[in-house]
């Protein structure tokens, strides 16, 4: 979710005063809050909407159920994590949106968090990370494989943590 | 000659894949309001259905009623509810990366690279000279993974620990402290827990992922 500009050099940023500084740094929370976030949270809403104006979400919740389960989620949490390998903020949007409903709870809400910020957007990172950074791309499904495990593991930690 | 190429641009503006025609239909059927009130599941196949409703900002009764928490009100659902939802939070988001720019500009996080120096060899197996690039990798992924590359073709690090940099530690939670402070804040009103819980949690996964991936280099991985 974060943009794409690249840092200027230090150098050139150390002349603030912490004014101008929380100032530059707002506004960039503005940009990103407009231009990044509300657009991926006005897509989950929508993706949630359709799935409960269709039905499909009770169906999406009977058939994840027992897998979600193990991490002390229901099963319509799947979509949360779909959605949030796509983007992390869309993953955000819809357990949010859910959350809201009353088909999370808060810990559950937490459980998901976690998960989101571990696996989120790996399909983009896949090529803004490994593709920049010139990683062959024969590591690429190992390393995705990794991520998104690790993602999972993350969230049967905090459910532990955060309470089930 | 400009003629021909015009011709030829023409015609190739004419041609139009079969998916053009499908999502045109597809389109005025979502628009039409044709399954506005429809039976059973085709009623989300409309514009105004996925929209959903503002929340309700309270209801009065004879000389009483309630008033909801703030604008987004109570009830809402769909796109209009999640604009209000995403309104909310621009506040936190502002405030939060506001403060990290300050810290930023104080130098924070050249004292956070000099403080991880000398645990990244150890810890994730990859040289101190990687800090710089890491602590810029947490804010931004673009910025993280150009620096890697760099870090590489300057002979600063080998094939095998660019793998564990990039694909270990940036790609898992990548730039997570820009977006767990960004889009990890709509799910902070749920949380039940003090806000920095799930980031420890997430920085622990991320530093267990980087060495599920160090041990994967140490083992699959040929080349020097």
């Amino acid at each position: 979710m974060e943009t794409k500009e690249l840092n200027k050099p230090a150098e050139v940023e150390k002349k603030r005063n912490f004014i101008e500084s929380f100032v530059m740094g707002a506004r960039k929370g503005f940009n990103m809050s407009m231009n990044n976030m509300a657009p991926n949270v006005l897509f989950a809403f929508a993706m949630i909407q359709i799935l409960n104006l269709s039905g499909l979400s009770t169906v999406i919740g009977k058939i994840f159920g027992p897998v979600m389960g193990i991490f002390g989620l229901p099963g319509i949490a799947a979509t949360v994590v779909v959605a949030g390998l796509l983007s992390t903020g869309g993953g955000v949007g819809a357990a949010a949106s859910l959350a809201l409903n009353g088909e999370l709870t808060n810990p559950q809400a937490g459980i998901l968090l976690v998960g989101i910020m571990l696996f989120g957007s790996v399909f983009q990172y896949m090529g803004r990370v490994l593709g920049t950074a010139d990683v062959e791309s024969k590591h690429y499904p190992a390393l995705v494989g990794i991520d998104i495990a690790c993602g999972f593991l993350g969230m049967l930690v905090a459910s532990f943590i955060l309470g089930r | 000659m400009e003629n021909t190429n015009l011709e030829a641009q023409n015609a190739s503006q004419d041609k139009v894949r079969i998916s053009g025609y499908i999502s045109l239909v597809l389109a005025i059927l979502f628009f039409s309001g044709l399954f506005k009130d429809a039976e059973g599941f085709l009623k989300f196949f409309d514009f105004t259905n996925v929209l959903g409703a503002f929340g309700s900002l309270g209801t009065v009764t004879e000389e009483a009623g309630t008033l909801a928490a703030n604008f987004r009100g109570t009830g809402g659902a769909g796109v209009r509810d999640g604009w209000l939802f995403a309104l909310t939070l621009a506040p936190a988001v502002m405030l939060a990366l506001g403060i990290v720019k300050i810290v930023e500009d104080m130098d924070g996080l050249r004292a956070a690279h000099k403080l991880l120096n000398p645990l990244l060899k150890p810890v994730m197996g990859i040289p101190g000279i990687c800090g710089l690039a890491l602590v810029a990798s947490l804010q931004s992924t673009d910025t993280g993974a150009g620096m890697t590359k760099e870090l590489f073709e300057r002979g600063d690090i080998t094939s095998k620990e660019r793998i564990i940099f990039a694909g270990g530690f940036q790609l898992n939670a990548g730039a997570v402290l820009t977006n767990y402070l960004s889009s990890g804040a709509a799910l902070f009103t749920f949380l039940s827990v003090p806000v920095i819980v799930p980031l420890v949690i997430v920085l622990l996964f991320k530093v267990v992922a980087t060495n599920i991936v160090r041990l994967y280099v140490n083992k699959v991985v040929k080349e020097a």
